[in-house]
């Protein structure tokens, strides 16, 4: 792929969206949504607080702690399934039942469990992203071209060699995808499961600011924030993809 | 492998870092612990709302800190009423305040709680868009109006105004909606009249776009949203902490309704540590009217719950079998002559000290 200057195209489209935004609400003559502007001062009146950096880590703490224990269990979990067929006839039913259920749903249920204490959001975000994990791995396992596995069995190989040298590298790509996926994910319920009554993190912000009157610019500030690490952490768990194990899986554009 | 091994020793160094800084930040593991303060577990949690049917609730424990240098209580903030449920039911929270019609709907349905006190009277009201033409509530018909949850005693109120004009449930169309999603929904006229505590309804006035179709105190005198209710597994176990709680909320109710000064630093210190709102909003709704809600007058009496029975019935949120003496437990309510006022002396025009 050609280098042309990458950072500009973007930047020119966000300058155009806020451009838009700013107008549309002077526009509209509404002193209830913010103007970038005044979201910008939403942002650093935070940052004087010290609130700012509280919530972040807050927010992060959450998705991290959950989003860790959903690829121990759900890459595991995934691999058996893909591989053993009667695991994956007792349980996908199951699996897919659970999967298009809302973090949202699960809110009272996580309050009766964990109280109100980190646990519960933490809870939430395991659940909306361990099984978009577990069924890409398991994916992975099932569309493995056989013709690894026969080779493999061709050089003798079996049992615990054939999983770590064959199965797993070959199914590594698919895995990593499947995680960059569900991270996304994990972020995305961040606001649901902080609606719960913790007193941090960015999705309680934008509960706070709602409770707070007529601040509807921290509102969007808090939006504007999980967006922004968002983006960031997109790009971190990218650079899992550049790994010469993975590299080979996803072709050359 | 290198991906893996690499993808682990970072995991594992965020997840630390990430929990220590959490921990530090927000937890405050590493702050210095305050001689002799009894620990926050060990204290019991109460549940409330940032609205001022629950001012008690916060000014209680504020008063509490400055007077006795700490409080015996954790007051929780919930977002919203499910919230604050589901914590009392799973016993996060062996004391809450809440909608007296779902105390009594819960009441019914096998939950182990007693009504002990009252939050406040009053304090509620309707509101419409400035430019509408709804100057009576026979104006509501074919109208939508927003409620904050089915059972709200502001849905109670709505029932009553209908009775009082002659019109029943059918002639209007009513929404539930968080009270803090109101004012922007009256705002963009997706509603026509909304009703919920303060000072949601008040922050429609002040940013000028409501006005007030009339206030509770107007359709119904005395008027309870919100009460205090407690575990009943907390009240056999721990009498005297109770007792202290109703007590503390008793007294501090009547030095909110002692003087304006009084609840003017109410408003200063409660948005400022509790509910994190700009004063001018309580202050706003605490004193225009002065009446407009009220702490004083809160013991359980018959009549009143009686009136919400009957409400409550017509609106089918609660059957034929609640009884007073089984959802409320009168013991508790300190005796009219020997209530003082708390001996709190007020901000005297300082700055709010930081909440403990």
């Amino acid at each position: 792929m050609k280098h042309f200057p990458s950072i500009y195209l973007p930047l020119a489209t966000a300058a155009a969206f806020l451009a838009i935004w700013h107008s549309l609400v002077r526009l509209s003559g509404s002193d209830l949504f913010p103007t970038p502007m005044e979201v910008v001062t939403g942002i650093r009146e935070l940052i004087e607080k010290g609130l700012l950096l509280k919530y972040i880590v807050a927010s992060l703490f959450r998705v991290s702690w959950g989003f860790m224990l959903a690829v121990l269990v759900g890459v595991p979990l995934g691999l058996i399934l893909g591989w053993f067929r009667p695991a994956y006839q007792a349980l996908n039913p199951m699996i897919q039942i659970m999967r298009p259920i809302s973090p949202i749903a699960w809110i009272p249920v996580a309050i009766l469990w964990f109280g109100i204490d980190d646990t519960a959001p933490i809870f939430l975000i395991f659940l909306a992203s361990v099984f978009p994990i577990t069924v890409s791995s398991m994916a992975a396992v099932q569309n493995m071209q056989l013709v690894y596995l026969r080779a493999a069995q061709n050089f003798g190989v079996t049992g615990m060699q054939l999983f770590r040298r064959v199965i797993l590298p070959a199914a590594l790509p698919q895995i990593i995808t499947g995680i960059r996926i569900a991270l996304g994910i994990a972020w995305l319920v961040v606001v649901a499961a902080e609606m719960i009554a913790v007193n941090s993190g960015l999705g309680y912000l934008i509960i706070d600011a709602r409770n707070a009157g007529k601040r509807y610019d921290l509102v969007v500030a808090g939006m504007v924030m999980i967006g922004l690490i968002g983006l960031v952490l997109d790009l971190l768990i990218r650079q899992l993809e550049k790994f010469d194990e993975v590299k080979w899986g996803y072709g050359q554009r | 492998m290198k991906l893996i091994s690499t993808t682990f020793l970072f995991g594992a160094l965020w997840l630390g870092l990430i929990t220590v800084m959490h921990g530090s930040l927000n937890l405050k593991w590493f702050a210095p612990k305050v001689v002799g303060a009894t620990a926050a577990d060990e204290k019991f949690r109460i549940g409330f709302l940032p609205v001022t049917c629950h001012l008690t609730c916060p000014v209680t424990d504020f008063i509490n800190q400055q007077v006795e240098g700490q409080s015996s209580f954790e007051p929780v903030r919930f977002s919203g009423w499910p919230e604050l449920k589901e914590a009392f039911l799973s016993g996060y929270t062996p004391a809450t305040f809440i909608l007296a019609p779902m105390a009594m709907a819960l009441r019914e349905q096998g939950v182990p709680l007693k009504i002990v006190y009252l939050g406040h009277r009053d304090g509620s009201a309707v509101m419409v868009h400035k430019d509408s033409q709804i100057y009576r509530m026979e104006d509501l018909r074919g109208k939508r109006i927003a409620v904050p949850n089915r059972y709200s005693n502001q849905r109670l109120l709505v029932f009553r105004a209908l009775r009082n004009a002659g019109m029943t449930i059918k002639d209007i169309e009513m929404v539930e909606m968080p009270p803090p999603d109101m004012p922007a929904a009256l705002y963009s006229k997706a509603v026509d009249a909304i009703s919920s505590g303060e000072p949601f309804m008040g922050q429609t006035e002040i940013d000028g776009y409501g006005r007030v179709l009339w206030l509770t105190k107007d359709v119904w005198p005395n008027f309870i949203s919100c009460v205090l209710a407690v575990h009943e597994d907390f009240i056999k176990t721990d009498r005297a902490t109770v007792q202290r709680l109703v007590d503390g909320i008793a007294s501090s109710g009547k030095w909110i309704d002692e003087s304006m000064d009084n609840r003017m630093d109410a408003a200063k210190f409660v948005a400022k540590n509790y509910y994190n709102q700009h004063p001018r909003l309580l202050e706003f709704v605490l004193s225009k009217p002065p009446d407009r809600v009220t702490y004083t007058n809160l013991a359980l009496r018959k009549p009143d719950f009686e009136e919400i029975e009957d409400l409550a019935r017509e609106a089918g949120i609660i059957g034929g079998d609640v009884r007073f003496e089984d959802y409320t437990d009168a013991s508790f309510v300190p005796e009219a002559s020997a209530m003082k006022a708390s001996a709190y002396e007020g901000l005297k025009g300082g700055e709010v000290p930081p909440r403990k």
